[in-house]
This record gives structure tokens, sequence and C-alpha cells, in this order.
């Protein structure tokens, strides 16, 4: 009888098998295509001898921009938490009308792409410059990142615990440290890696603003052309400086991951009437949204409304088809990768975290270096060079640190009690994954989909390099004509790409259904 | 349909022992209930049975088919039992009919499923609720959902999890009740786990008493309850009070409430439900084991009371329940007689 027990559950364990061996290749593939840009650069730094790797490392400029670039990066993070956080307190707890619009409007800005951003700032400002300037467009740009994740993490929190908090002693600031701090930390760190990140790879705003960090000092050299090597160095150091973000980051993670045991009811919030507090609260939010939304889209509308030239319609339909179809492919073959590993992460994988870590850094790279990292590639394989395929897997490289965030999260959020009740029902591992975790997870993992997408759409220095011939993208073509100083012809790509991008960033927003239905209770 | 038999169940957990040397046998169509306090480990029980962990040691077998020996488990999806944890854990991304059809097998076409489903629906008193979605159900309707899609797969075996714990009482009546009758009449065996006694009691037509990871005693709810093994197996099934008693070799007992033993040495407990004392204000003179008491407290609860009596001559609490009229009044003296059996267990079995 053991016998027969024995081949029965050796027979189980071999089709369970199949599947880790599924999630361990994908995760794999995941990490070799992380290695893709890394290797490229590691292949260029050292074609250059040590001495000269040296001098540049010790070139007081070079000290000088990783000082800036530290320090833009701290300042920002540090902003964009204040001011995301805040943000999403306010929208959780804050008896505040028009609720759905407030929060619509307070995410949209992450789809204003930060060169026009910047652009539309410095038109109203010309002699907006430096440190500071940056400093200030990329907090009102990257506080989204910390709002979209504070505001999940605070949906889930039970209000109950408020009201035993407070019947306790604990005045609300209180409480708020001491109750829903530990339990937002998670996301908010997550929500602020991923603004770390932006500000590290972003080229738009510390270009425009003359800001010298990494990226603007790695281009500058690329774009000098003659020496690529020293630009490979830099590259690597600021991938150096961006696996160190991220240990920092996971560190802070807390190691009990909130993985909720139980379809438990959660009780309603219920929002705070004070009326002091509502009005600096909608003072708070109408400052950020005039200064983040609603002033550059005036500006582009007055530029659109100005502009002489005729505009050309078909130009403006391809380029928005082409940003569209460019940034939907390269967000599924992001998405296809990176589920398996957002699956496998949930299993506690040391590959998995390999994974994840690797797709991080890769996250941080300037477009403009994984521009060149593929390029190198497309040189190498000829029929890949200069197609579609090749941008959009650009993107998926660029932007899949997002999509397997958004999975892990998603995956977490399942309750253990139905993976089980699923088992017992006669449904093994992977008819349980299929038929329970994802459709629970699904929209955030559709909500992870949607970050990739938008972030694709609204890439520049990459889809420069690597987009086939005569395929213009809104994000080209805004560049075409800003380059060359006519900013009013730009203004109509512009107004197309943010609507264009405006779309996932209010899926992304909407109060998912399961979440309110608050699961079955 | 299928029995059960649980041989030496040993479940270790991060180095702590849950289950320790646990035996259980339910026959083929009954209804057990493993009654135990919370921290037992009833749960990790019924969670073993399912497959959910893998033992330390020992067997679990289902009929002839041995399911788990030692840490060799078949795993829960081939083991075709129907478990129903608190609460219900419906799948809240699917319909009531998706939740109720989840486990039917993929080669039935849509209409048998569909009638499956409907048939099921019925069976739990939900006739006409396939398209609607688990939240904009009552806890109740929850648990029969939950019910009817571990009915759905015909298993061998129905695991309950503290079912009705969520209900308020006159809704867990209720429900229970048609619960049982329908698992009862399926004739579906049922193992129950629960902390509340009066389910256990009312459903079950064994009831195995769980303490610090073992079963302690099992048999029919009459017996388990009238004839306990220790103080605290006794407990668990209902209120219970103690007094010190001495069996002679010749199986004579000597206690307090016996009227010719003033000294003896106490080499056991007597066991005693308080129903089975008997007040009355005046001596009955048939009543050889007639002891005088005087009430020290009444805790009234409208269908009987419970009076708190102290024996004359010891410093010992009893307590009678008194249904009817009670007309007893605090500080009143009484004759007290025990009108049942004598349980004598050893001074031992108590501190168990």
């Amino acid at each position: 009888m053991p016998q027969e027990l024995l081949e029965r559950n050796t027979a189980a364990l071999r089709k369970i098998g199949t599947l880790q061996y599924f999630l361990y290749l994908a995760s794999l593939l995941a990490v070799l295509c992380a290695a893709l840009p890394l290797a490229y650069l590691l292949n260029r730094a050292t074609s250059s001898d040590a001495d000269s790797i040296s001098t540049v490392l010790l070139r007081a400029k070079s000290i000088n921009v990783l000082v800036t670039t530290l320090t833009l990066t701290a300042v920002v993070t540090l902003g964009a938490v204040l001011v995301g956080v805040v943000l999403a307190w306010i929208l959780n707890h804050v008896s505040i009308r028009n609720m759905t619009a407030w929060r619509a409007a307070t995410v949209i800005p992450i789809a204003i792409p930060s060169y026009v951003f910047t652009y539309c700032w410095m038109t109203l400002n010309p002699g907006l410059r430096g440190f500071w300037a940056a400093t200030l467009v990329l907090i009102l740009s990257t506080a989204p990142f910390v709002t979209l994740a504070t505001l999940a993490a605070l949906r889930r929190v039970d209000w109950s615990q408020y009201e035993v908090a407070q019947t306790l002693g604990l005045n609300p600031l209180k409480t708020f440290f001491k109750i829903t701090v530990p339990q937002i930390r998670n996301q908010v760190a997550a929500g602020a890696l991923l603004v770390a990140l932006y500000v590290l790879s972003d080229f738009g705003a510390v270009a425009l603003l003359g800001v010298d960090t990494f990226t603007r000092a790695i281009s500058n050299l690329y774009r000098g052309s003659f020496d690529r090597s020293t630009a490979a160095v830099l590259s690597l150091l600021l991938v150096a400086i961006s696996a160190v973000i991220i240990s920092l980051e996971s560190r802070v993670r807390s190691d009990s991951e909130a993985r909720r045991a139980s379809t438990k009811i959660v009780a309603e919030i219920k929002p705070f009437h004070s009326a002091k507090l509502r009005l600096v609260s909608y003072l708070f939010l109408a400052t950020y949204v005039s200064l983040s939304l609603a002033l550059p889209l005036m500006l582009l509308m007055s530029r659109f409304i100005s502009n002489q030239v005729e505009l050309d319609f078909a130009g403006l339909t391809s380029a928005t088809f082409n940003t569209v179809s460019a940034a939907a492919i390269g967000a599924v073959i992001a998405v296809s990768i990176a589920l398996p590993v957002g699956v496998l992460l949930q299993q506690g994988s040391r590959l998995a975290k390999l994974a994840d870590a690797s797709v991080l850094v890769v996250h941080s790279l300037p477009g403009i270096v994984m521009g060149l990292a593929l390029v190198a590639l497309g040189s190498q394989v000829g029929w890949l060079y200069q197609t579609l395929g090749l941008l959009a897997f650009s993107y998926a490289l660029l932007f899949m640190a997002k999509g397997v965030g958004s999975v892990r999260t998603a995956l977490a959020k399942v309750p253990t009690n139905l993976l089980e009740i699923s088992t017992t029902l006669g449904q093994n591992k992977v008819q349980t994954i299929r038929r329970v975790a994802i459709p629970l997870a699904a929209p955030g993992i559709l909500s992870g989909t949607l970050l990739i997408f938008l972030a694709a759409m609204k890439e520049l220095p990459a889809t420069l390099m690597l987009r086939p011939t005569g395929f213009e993208t809104l994000a080209t073509e805004i560049w075409n004509y800003t380059s060359i100083s006519r900013f009013s012809e730009a203004a109509p790509y512009a107004l197309t790409l943010v609507l264009v991008a405006a779309i996932p960033t209010f899926l992304i927003n909407r109060p998912d259904r399961s979440e309110n239905a608050r699961e079955s209770s | 349909m299928t029995s059960l038999e649980i041989r030496d169940l040993g479940v270790v957990f991060s180095g702590k022992e849950i289950l320790s040397g646990l035996n259980l046998n339910v026959s083929s169509g009954s209804y057990a209930a493993i009654l135990g306090p919370s921290g037992c480990g009833k749960t990790t029980l019924l969670r073993s049975i399912a497959g959910l962990i893998t033992p330390a040691s020992g067997t679990i077998r289902f009929g002839k088919q041995l399911v788990s020996v030692s840490s060799l488990v078949l795993p829960p999806h081939k083991r075709n039992i129907g478990y129903v944890p608190q609460e219900g854990g419906l799948f809240p991304h699917l319909t009531v009919g998706d939740n109720v059809g989840f486990a039917l097998s993929r080669d039935l076409d849509k209409e048998e499923k569909s009638s499956i489903v409907d048939e099921m629906l019925k069976l739990v008193g939900l006739e006409g609720f396939n398209s609607r979605r688990p939240h904009q159900l009552s806890g109740g309707q929850q648990t029969r959902v939950a019910l009817a899609r571990a009915l759905a797969m015909k298993p061998a075996m129905v695991l309950l999890d503290e079912p009705f714990a969520a209900l308020d009482q006159t809704l867990r009546t209720e429900i229970s009740e048609e619960v049982v009758a329908l698992l009862k009449a399926t004739k579906t065996t049922t193992i129950m786990v629960t902390h509340d006694r009066e389910d256990a009691l009312v459903s079950a037509d064994l009831i195995a008493l769980m303490r610090s990871g073992q079963v302690v005693q099992s048999g029919a709810p009459t017996q388990v309850y009238s004839a306990p093994i220790s103080a605290e197996v006794a407990q668990s099934t209902g209120d219970i009070v103690t007094l010190p008693a001495y069996m002679s070799a010749d199986q004579r007992i000597y206690s307090p409430l016996h009227s010719s033993s003033s000294n003896f040495d106490p080499n056991g407990e007597l066991l005693i439900r308080p129903e089975e004392i008997h007040i009355s204000a005046v001596s009955q003179p048939a009543g050889k084991n007639q002891v005088k008491a005087a009430i020290s407290k009444i805790n009234y609860y409208g269908h009987d009371a419970l009076i708190e009596l102290k024996l004359e001559g010891w410093e010992l609490p009893l307590r009678a329940r008194v249904t009817g009229n009670i007309d007893f009044r605090l500080g009143q003296a009484v004759y007290a007689e025990l009108q049942g059996p004598l349980r004598w267990v050893p001074r031992k079995a108590t501190h168990q």
C-alpha cells in the first residue's frame, strides 16, 4: 500500500516539477535579458585600459557629477515621498467632494513625459535652470508613483485598527505613525524606489535644465562619440548606485510580508469631516494639481491654439498608432516574463530574487545606454536591427521591473486559504494558479502592464536610436520639433501623447472592483 | 463515502509538537465532531486530513486507501475531500454558480455542469442564486454555497472548519440544523471541527474530544457526556462539579454527598452534572443520601437556574440545576441529593 502511495505521489510531484521548471526557465530568461545591456557595458568599459578608467573616475568633474546625481536622487525621492504620501492620505481619509476626479488628477501627471513637462515650465519661466528647478520639476512629476503605491496600501488597512488605537489614547498623528506607517511601509518603499530609479535614468528634465547628472554626462560623452568606453564606465557606476539603492529598499521592506491569510471583512473607512482639515486638504490638492497638471496642459493648449502651421493629421495619426503599438508589444513582452518571475518570487526563490534585482538595475539605466547596447546587439544580429521587435524589446527590458513589482504585490494579496481550497477541490498547482491566483491578481497585473505601457509611450532616447527608419512616434516627433525650436508645432504631438497616456493612467488609478467589493466577507 | 482511520498522527511546526499520537476512527457515512478549546490542534488535524499539511508521523486512511504515511502524503487535489473552511472561503472573482461548479470536470459539457450546479444550489436552499457574487451573500448563505461547492464534486468526505462560528445565535441554530440534516440525508462522512459544545452535541453521531494535540475521548454524544473519563474532559461537554471521594476496595463510594460517610481519605473525585443534584426545601424520608446544604448563590437563566450550595460540614461548593418554578432564596437551608450515576475517577486522571 505505501508503495502505491509513493508512486501516486511522485507522479504528482513530477507534475508540480514541470511548472517549477518553467518558472525557473522564465526567471533565468529575465536574468539573461537584464544581463544583455550590462554585458555590453562591461565589454565596452574593459576595452579601455585601467589607467584611463581611473582618470575618468577621479576627475573632479566626475566627482561633481556623482555628488549632484546622489543629492538630486535623494532630495527628489524624499520630496516625492512626502508629497505622495500626503496626497494619498488625503484622498483616502478626508471627506472630499468629487473624489474620483481628484484621484485621477493627482495621478495623471505621470502621463506627461519629463521633457514635455520641463519644456512647459521653461516656456513659462525661461530663466528656470539648475539643480533646484530640476528638483521641483522631478518631485512634481514623480510624486504620483508614491501616491499610487500608497493609495493601494491604505485601502487595505483595517479601519477598526484606527478606532482601537484612538480608544487606546493615541492621537491621530501618533496613530498614523504607529498604525498606518508600519502597514504601508513596503508599498511606500516600492514607490520611492521607482522614483529614485526614475531620477537616475531621467534625461529630459536634467538635459533641458542643465543639471550635470550621470545621464546627462553619459549622453554628452556618447554624443561626442569618440569616448564610448568612458561613457560605459560611468554607466556601470550608475548601475552600482542603483544596485545600492535597490538593496536599501529591500532592507526597508519588512520581512513579514503582510500576506492575508483569509478573506476577513475589513472595516470601512470613515473619512474625517473636520472643516479645517478639509480646507487644508483642498489647498494641498489644488496646489499640486495646478502645478503638475493644469499649468502644463494650459500651456500646451495655448501653444496648440496659437500654432500657425497647418496640422499634419496623417503624421499625427501614424505617430499615435506607432507609439501605441510599439509600447503595447513591449508591455506584453515585459509582462509575459514578469509573470513567472513574480510567481516564483512569491515562493521566495533565490533565482527569482536575482531576476528581480537585475531587472531593477536595468530599470535605472538611461534609455540611451539601453539604446546603444541593443544597437550593438542589432549590429551582430542583422535581421534584428532597426525592427519594431527590437524597439519593443528595449521597452520590455527598460520597464520590466514595474511589471515584476506589480505581479509580486498582486499575488501577495491573494489569500492563501483560497489557494488551499482550490487544491482540496481537486485542482493541481498549475490549475490553481491559472484559475484562482491569476484571476484574483488580475487587476494588479493589469495595472503593472499599463504602467509599462505608459512608460514605454513616453520613452525617448532608446526610441530615437532603435526605431526602424521612418518610424516616427509621438515622442520622436516632439523631439524633432523642439530640437529645432518649433515648439508650437510640437504642441499637438505633446498634447496627443499626454491624452493617450492619460488613458492607462486613469485605468490604473480606477479603484478596482475587487477592492470595492472588499473581496468576499 | 468512506471511513476515516487515523493512527498515531504527529504534526510538528517549527520544533513544536502540535499533534502527537493522535488516534481517530470515523465510520463511513457518520457525522463526527472534533470538539476542543482553541489551540488544541483541531484545525491542524482537519488540515492534515485534507492534505494541506504534511504530518511528521502516523498514518491516515480513507477506507482502505492509505493517504498519509508519516511524511509521505497524497496531495490535497487527489484526495477527493470537500473542505469548507471558516467563513466559507468563496472565490470572490467567481459567481455563486461558478463557485459551485469549480471542481467539476472539464470533460462535462455545459448543460451537465449547470444541471449539477442547479441541483446543488437547490440542495442547500439557494435555488436561482447562480449569477450572484459572493459579496452579495450573507454569512449563512456563503457557508451554504461553500458546502454546495464541496458537495458538487461528490466528495468521499466533507471537512467543516467551525462552519457556524461566524453566524449569530438565531441564524446559527437554523443553518446548522439545515446543514446537518443535509449532510446526514446524503450520508456524507463529515468531520466538523468546533469549539462549541452545543454544535457538537446536537449534530454529531460521534464526538472526539481534543486536548493538547490528542483525542482524549471519543464516542457517541450521550456516551461522552454521561461517561467522561476525567473532570477536564467532562467540562468540554457541559457543566461539571467535582467532589473529593473515596472508593473502597469493594467499589463502595464515600463522598460529601453520602450522608453516612463523614470521615474518609479521598483517593479520587466524583464527577457530577449539576442537573443530577436535586434539591428540596423539605427532607424526603426515602432519600438515603440526602445531605443538608445552604444556598450561597443563584444564577438565573430563565429556562433554568444554577444554584450554588454549601454542603453542611464541608467547605465545598456544589451546583444544582433547577428547572421549572424556581422558588428558592439566598441563604435558604435545603436538602441535596445525587440522583445519577456515581462517576468516580482516580485523582491522577483529573490532573492530566
